[in-house]
């Protein structure tokens, strides 16, 4: 018994010091509130066109996309190809509620998140529960993508068919005027990242990651890997619904192409994969890159959704990281001393 | 007292009964060894312990509740820990990050705060030996090194069993010695039952307080390591060979 290693509890408590003080709190609001320092000045650049804030509100819808995405896919690997979807469940949703009946905005709002989210919940539920991997998880939610566009142009009267509907309620207040929208976006799409990091840090940011790096091994370490699977897809889905729903009111029209697929679940997956799954800032990278791309393409019209899945192939194939954090680990490499 | 006890176990996949009908019990604080050839069911009843597996008869009991059909996670946070023959790691964490997740979900109830949880891990760590990797990812890490690590996760999280798979396959003899003497040393420090499927007769001579032996998934022969490797059927149809070479 001798070479027994003995214990040393002293000497350990300092590593974990050191691992805490590498989360802690200022670590994650000043990042993301210099993210929000420099996106808030955008208007005082594009402020004079209400065309481009248009596009600026749109690229931070996809922000909230990418970001609710990242929560789902990017944690905890259920590949969700319905974002657009849930999404537009609580864009029409929203819509519908105000307009048809009559519903506050604020509760409309409320009353179709709470419907992309258990929507989003039951998907994953069903997932956990039949043990699906990742490729049938996107074959069920690519199913319920298309159902969807199905329902909406099959509910003509509630949803404009398609053409889409106009959406009365909020008309003439500041969700329509050409600045305030985009902040409300902004603040959005800030407090996702919030949620996102804080999740990050907690007790379900750790099993978040060890699920993602081993399913098996962290059911052995105790973790319930079903459990905080439908945790993050609820958590997603309530923010691509209330995204969603906060992006109809600001725009005053919806149409099929809003929240289609090719749309939103293609262009997030490509902004996410360039952003860098699971990495916290991956989608604000990502996006902001692709709606500046988006809009110096858009010449080329439904050309560049061949353009975005070629980009979605090579990014997985070779860049499966992400594309920012793999030029990242290259310049850390390439900036360690030798020897 | 039984702490865990396999009353009429089976286990069939498909037409083939992996585990047919087992009967084991392991006592408080007691070393037990699994032993039989190659395709007995040694593994396949671990899995089913853990609840890796669920048995298609049969009853499991563990502290005297029932945990037959419990999942994974559960019989974890009851305390079964598991350490495999292929160790399983989460790869993006350094050693101490993933032995302070068996600390933070490996008992029910705990509640422990990441901080606590990193301190219980790098205890853990120094326990097997690894304290100068807790930075280290795991890749960096080799086999051995890389069955401690598992077996540090394990015993952070304070379970009261251990299931040991096949963890002395393919160790040098300074490994075997140094493997030999940290689970006696789990067990002797904290009252820690221990079942453990093993092929490396020399460690389960020196280290199992009773063998099971296990056949076609029915037991051939149980008692202690002394008398049943004496025993001629075993001897001659099992084990002969192996203890030869060892």
């Amino acid at each position: 018994m001798s070479d027994r290693p003995t214990h040393s509890a002293g000497a350990f408590s300092l590593g974990g010091v050191e691992a805490h003080a590498s989360r802690s709190l200022p670590r994650l609001l000043l990042p993301i509130a210099a993210v929000g320092a420099g996106l808030a000045l955008l208007p005082l650049w594009l402020g004079h066109s209400r065309v481009l804030m248009g596009v600026a509100v749109l690229g931070l819808a996809y922000v909230c996309y990418t970001i609710a995405f990242n929560v789902i896919f990017g944690s905890t690997g259920q590949l969700f190809l319905c974002v657009g979807a849930l999404a537009g469940i609580g864009g029409y949703g929203g819509a519908i509620l105000a307009d048809s009946a009559g519903w506050p905005i604020a509760a409309s709002i409320l009353a179709a998140t709470l419907a992309a989210t258990l929507t989003g919940g039951l998907l994953s539920f069903v997932a956990v529960r039949r043990s699906l991997g990742v490729i049938f998880t996107g074959i069920i939610t690519l199913i319920f993508s298309l159902s969807f566009d199905a329902l909406v142009l099959g509910l003509g009267e509630l949803t404009g068919g398609d053409t889409g509907r106009l959406i009365t309620s909020g008309a003439g207040t500041l969700l329509r005027d050409k600045i305030p929208p985009y902040y409300l976006m902004l603040a959005l799409a800030l407090l996702f990242l919030l949620v996102h990091g804080l999740l990050r840090r907690s007790h379900v940011g750790w099993a978040f990651r060890a699920l993602r790096d081993d399913e098996v091994a962290a059911e052995l370490a105790g973790v319930d890997v079903a459990r905080y699977r439908v945790y993050a897809a609820l958590v997603g889905a309530a923010m691509l619904g209330l995204a969603g729903s906060t992006y109809a009111f600001t725009e005053g029209r919806i149409s099929p192409t809003t929240f289609g697929f090719g749309e939103v679940d293609i262009v997030v997956l490509v902004m996410l994969g360039f952003g860098g799954i699971g990495a916290l800032f991956g989608p604000i990278v990502g996006a902001v890159t692709f709606t500046i791309v988006d809009e110096i393409l858009i010449d080329f019209g439904q050309l560049r959704h061949v353009a975005y899945g070629m980009l979605i192939i090579l990014l997985f194939l070779r860049l499966p990281r992400g594309a920012i954090p793999t030029l990242a680990g290259l310049w850390q490499r390439r900036r360690r001393p030798k020897g | 007292m039984a702490l865990l006890e396999l009353d009429q176990v089976h286990k069939h996949f498909g037409g083939l009964a992996a585990v047919n009908g087992v009967n084991v019990r392991a006592d408080d604080g007691e070393i037990l060894a699994i032993v039989g050839p190659n395709g007995a069911g040694k593994s396949t009843l671990l899995k089913l312990i853990v609840g890796l597996e669920t048995p298609t008869r049969g009853a499991i009991r563990f502290a005297g509740q029932e945990i037959t059909q419990a999942p994974p996670h559960r019989v974890r946070q009851m305390g079964i820990a598991m350490v495999q023959q292929t160790p399983r790691h989460f790869a993006s964490m350094t050693a101490l990050e993933n032995v302070a997740l068996g600390a933070l979900f490996g008992r029910a109830g705990a509640h422990r705060q990441e901080e606590q949880a990193l301190e219980l891990a790098g205890e853990a760590l120094s326990f097997v030996g690894l304290a100068d990797r807790r930075h280290d990812l795991v890749g960096h890490l080799n086999l051995h090194e890389q069955r401690f690590l598992e077996l540090a996760r394990a015993i952070a999280g304070g379970p009261r069993l251990l299931a040991l798979d096949e963890v002395m396959a393919g160790l040098n003899d300074t490994e075997l010695e140094a493997s030999i003497a940290i689970i006696r040393a789990i067990r002797d420090q904290f009252n820690m039952t221990i079942i453990w499927v093993e092929h490396v007769m020399k460690a389960v001579m020196s280290l199992a307080e009773r063998v099971v032996v296990l056949d076609f998934g029915t037991i051939l022969t149980e008692g202690l390591p002394a008398e049943v490797m004496r025993h001629p059927a075993v001897v001659k149809a099992y084990l002969g060979q192996e203890m030869n070479h060892a």
